[in-house]
């Protein structure tokens, strides 16, 4: 009960974060959470997990989604192409000039600022959004 | 495999991709006008040396770099709105291919 009670925190406590930074709109559902944690110790076990994960589903998916629009725009990728999380930069045709342009271009759309470091290690959009994602956690904590 | 390809770049490619990224900073102060001139001329420049400069002619690259670096050190100067005077070296290099 104990260790169920201190797992079931540091787990609304996650969703909270990311959901601030998401979506504004998903509020409605976290004040839910909290009330139901409240009143019933034992049977919100399974539910706030679930509700984490489409909560931090939803916040990939859509910084994913911004990336692959600057992605797109960045390397003039031709319309009938699609860019999914998985793709690489270079099977895209970008080489390391498009990378450094990208990750500034990236920078300016989520207004952050990303070490050359690890801005060298990015070979794909879901790398990049993953380190995106970080950078905001860290600045917001 | 992409990544172990993108994690070996060489001391000079870290620097030359530095130098880049510093221009590209340098030019976000200036106007949006200019900012896109200049966005232009260095992705250019920089995209024309890539190709045309053989990777082992370290003397030339060196000597590139600190070129670049005096440049972007006087692009920074908030004085210094555009870049047109790099353009000069386009029309003197002739890249025959």
């Amino acid at each position: 009960m104990a260790t169920n009670a201190l797992s079931g925190t540091s787990l609304s406590m996650r969703s909270l974060t990311s959901q601030t930074q998401a979506f504004t709109s998903l509020s409605g559902q976290r004040s839910g959470l909290i009330s139901s944690f409240g009143r019933k110790n034992v049977s919100f076990n399974s539910q706030p997990r679930q509700i984490r994960l489409q909560i931090s589903c939803a916040a990939k998916a859509d910084t994913v989604d911004k990336v692959c629009e600057i992605v797109k725009k960045q390397l003039a990728v031709a319309e009938g192409e699609t860019v999914t999380a998985e793709s690489t930069f270079q099977k895209l045709g970008a080489d390391s000039l498009d990378t450094v342009e990208i990750v500034m271009a990236l920078e300016e759309a989520f207004g952050i600022a990303i070490e050359e470091e690890s801005a060298q290690t990015i070979t794909t959009v879901q790398q990049a959004a993953d380190l995106i994602e970080d950078i905001i956690d860290k600045k917001s904590s | 495999m992409g990544s172990s390809k993108v994690q070996r770049l060489s001391g000079m490619q870290k620097q030359v991709l530095s130098l880049f990224r510093g221009f590209l900073r340098a030019a976000r102060s200036k106007s949006e006008e200019e900012r896109r001139k200049i966005e232009a001329i260095v992705s250019q420049e920089f995209r024309q040396n890539a190709k045309n400069v053989d990777r082992k002619n370290f003397l030339y690259i060196e000597y590139l770099l600190r070129r670049g670096n005096k440049q972007l050190d006087q692009l920074r100067d908030p004085g210094t709105t555009g870049l047109s005077s790099l353009q000069l070296h386009f029309s003197k290099t002739d890249y025959s291919e």
